[in-house]
């Protein structure tokens, strides 16, 4: 999630010390006060599933980039695969974790177009198989009271 | 001395008020909102040139530091300006000021059409929860005078930059994935599968160059009591273009507010009919299908583009985090529906 949670909650602790004045402008504080709160309630649902979600997608996107390596016709490409495959979660702290997710889900971008261009049973199974994680990894991320 | 805003806007608009004097700003207070504009209502008191005391309420809408998306004021005070009068609501346009001197920012000061609600919150319990369907076939009403409306007869092709209509759906979907690549903090596996199936599958050229008001959705209107629809608001996205891409941005899943209705509104193939009849163009379903999932790419990159500017401490609002945190997911999701993937 972005902007990371742990900014924005160091700058919505300073925002709430600042409406704790009694000269703020009421409408000014209503606002700043009623996103804050909501802003509270996004980080509240993401707190405690948030390291188990990345180190459970990483998983999964480490085993399609294993897949895809040997299914790419670059190279280049399916040396990178490889690479971002054989790394692994050992920083457990959610930042770490993230980061590593986007290294990842960059690589799967770059699988994704990759194996959309390629004709073949095996390709077509692993497109398949990323749309699948596609829809698992936003399914992960689901807010309550989400629009959709 | 740093003079505070009432007396700043006071003494701006004394010099443009003809034969006026004892001109003042009060009841100055924020509307919240307004990510990619700061928002104010004031009440505006003069004595004119007959020594009458008069009074008039007023919106300013200034520029923030970093906005949300960054847009030219100019085109957006003259989209308002070329609707005045005709079938589509807006409020009147007064001034306009390009340079930060007078407010730090530049700005323009509009009429404000009060007793009216815009929040979509409100919609969906008494006393409006009844009228969603009168006020649902107003808004597509709406969006097809805009769609119809000549863009050289009101005046915006001298302000909106051409487009020729096969270039359309490109030109758009270069901007907004131009965009992303600038403002992404994470990469967007769907996002970017959905521009790779844009690229390959484009749409005809537009039936027609319109003006496209760029942000037509439930949330952008201001509505009564009884489904009617006095103002349209927030064209600082407006441009020439495809019509279609304003009706595909008023299908987007995400203002369906979880009520399974268009703009949670109308059921979806009503919400076409009732554009077409007023728009008097067709909605291929094809192209229209190509302007949602477009819009799907062009909502998440306004979405992440307010967590960039947060990011990089041009806007530290919080209001620049909620559409990062709450709808990015929710766009993907849309982004899924709408390729039939979910």
């Amino acid at each position: 999630m972005n902007p990371k949670i742990p900014e924005v909650l160091m700058e919505l602790s300073g925002l709430v010390a600042f409406n704790a004045q009694p000269d703020v402008d009421p409408a000014d504080r209503a606002s700043a006060l009623g996103l804050t709160a909501m802003l509270l309630a996004v980080a509240a649902q993401e707190f405690d599933r948030a390291a188990a979600r990345h180190v459970e997608e990483n998983r999964a996107v480490r085993a399609l980039l294993a897949r895809g390596a040997a299914v790419v016709a670059d190279a280049a490409l399916a040396e990178r695969l490889r690479s971002l495959a054989a790394t692994a979660d050992e920083d457990l702290r959610v930042s770490a974790l993230q980061a590593a997710n986007s290294a990842l889900r960059a690589g799967l971008i770059e699988l994704h177009a990759a194996v959309e261009a390629v004709d073949g049973a095996e390709a077509k199974a692993l497109e398949s198989e990323i749309w699948s994680e596609l829809v698992v990894s936003t399914e992960r991320r689901v807010l309550a009271g989400a629009p959709v | 001395m740093t003079l505070p805003l009432e007396q700043k806007l006071a003494a701006y608009i004394a010099g443009r008020l003809d034969g006026a004097h004892d001109v003042a700003v009060d009841s100055l207070s924020r509307i919240s909102g307004g990510a990619s504009r700061q928002t104010y209502r004031f009440r505006l008191s003069w004595t004119d040139g007959q020594g009458a005391a008069r009074e008039r309420r007023l919106i300013l809408r200034r520029d923030p530091p970093a906005s949300l998306i960054d847009t030219e004021r100019r085109i957006e005070f003259e989209a308002y300006r070329a609707f005045r009068g005709t079938a589509v609501p807006v409020p009147e346009m007064l001034w306009l000021e390009e340079e930060s001197d007078a407010l730090d920012y530049p700005f323009f000061v509009a009429e404000e059409i009060s007793g009216f609600q815009a929040g979509p919150g409100l919609l969906f319990a008494e006393p409006y929860v009844g009228t969603l369907a009168e006020l649902g076939r107003r808004k597509w009403t709406i969006l097809g005078e805009i769609a119809k409306a000549d863009p050289a007869a009101v005046g915006l092709t001298e302000v909106m930059a051409p487009v020729e209509p096969e270039a359309c759906w490109k030109r758009e979907l270069d901007h907004w994935e131009k965009i992303l690549d600038d403002d992404e903090a994470a990469p967007l596996p769907v996002t970017r599968a959905a521009i790779r199936w844009l690229r390959a599958n484009p749409p005809r050229p537009a039936q027609k160059i319109s003006v496209v008001h760029g942000d037509y959705r439930t949330g952008n209107f201001l509505y009564d009591t009884a489904g009617g629809i006095h103002g349209v608001l927030d064209w600082e996205m407006a441009h020439l273009g495809d019509p279609l891409e304003d009706l595909g941005w008023s299908l987007n899943p995400v203002w369906t507010f979880g009520q399974g209705k268009a703009g949670g509104l109308l059921p979806r193939a009503e919400a076409i009919a009732v554009w077409e009849t007023a728009s008097g163009l067709r909605a291929d379903p094809a192209d229209l299908h190509w302007w949602e999932l477009f819009n799907c790419v062009k909502g998440q990159a306004i979405w992440i583009s307010a967590g960039r500017a947060w990011i990089d401490g041009g806007n530290r609002e919080p209001i620049m985090v909620y559409p990062a945190w709450a709808l990015e997911n929710a766009q993907d999701r849309a982004t899924l529906t709408v390729m039939g993937r979910l």
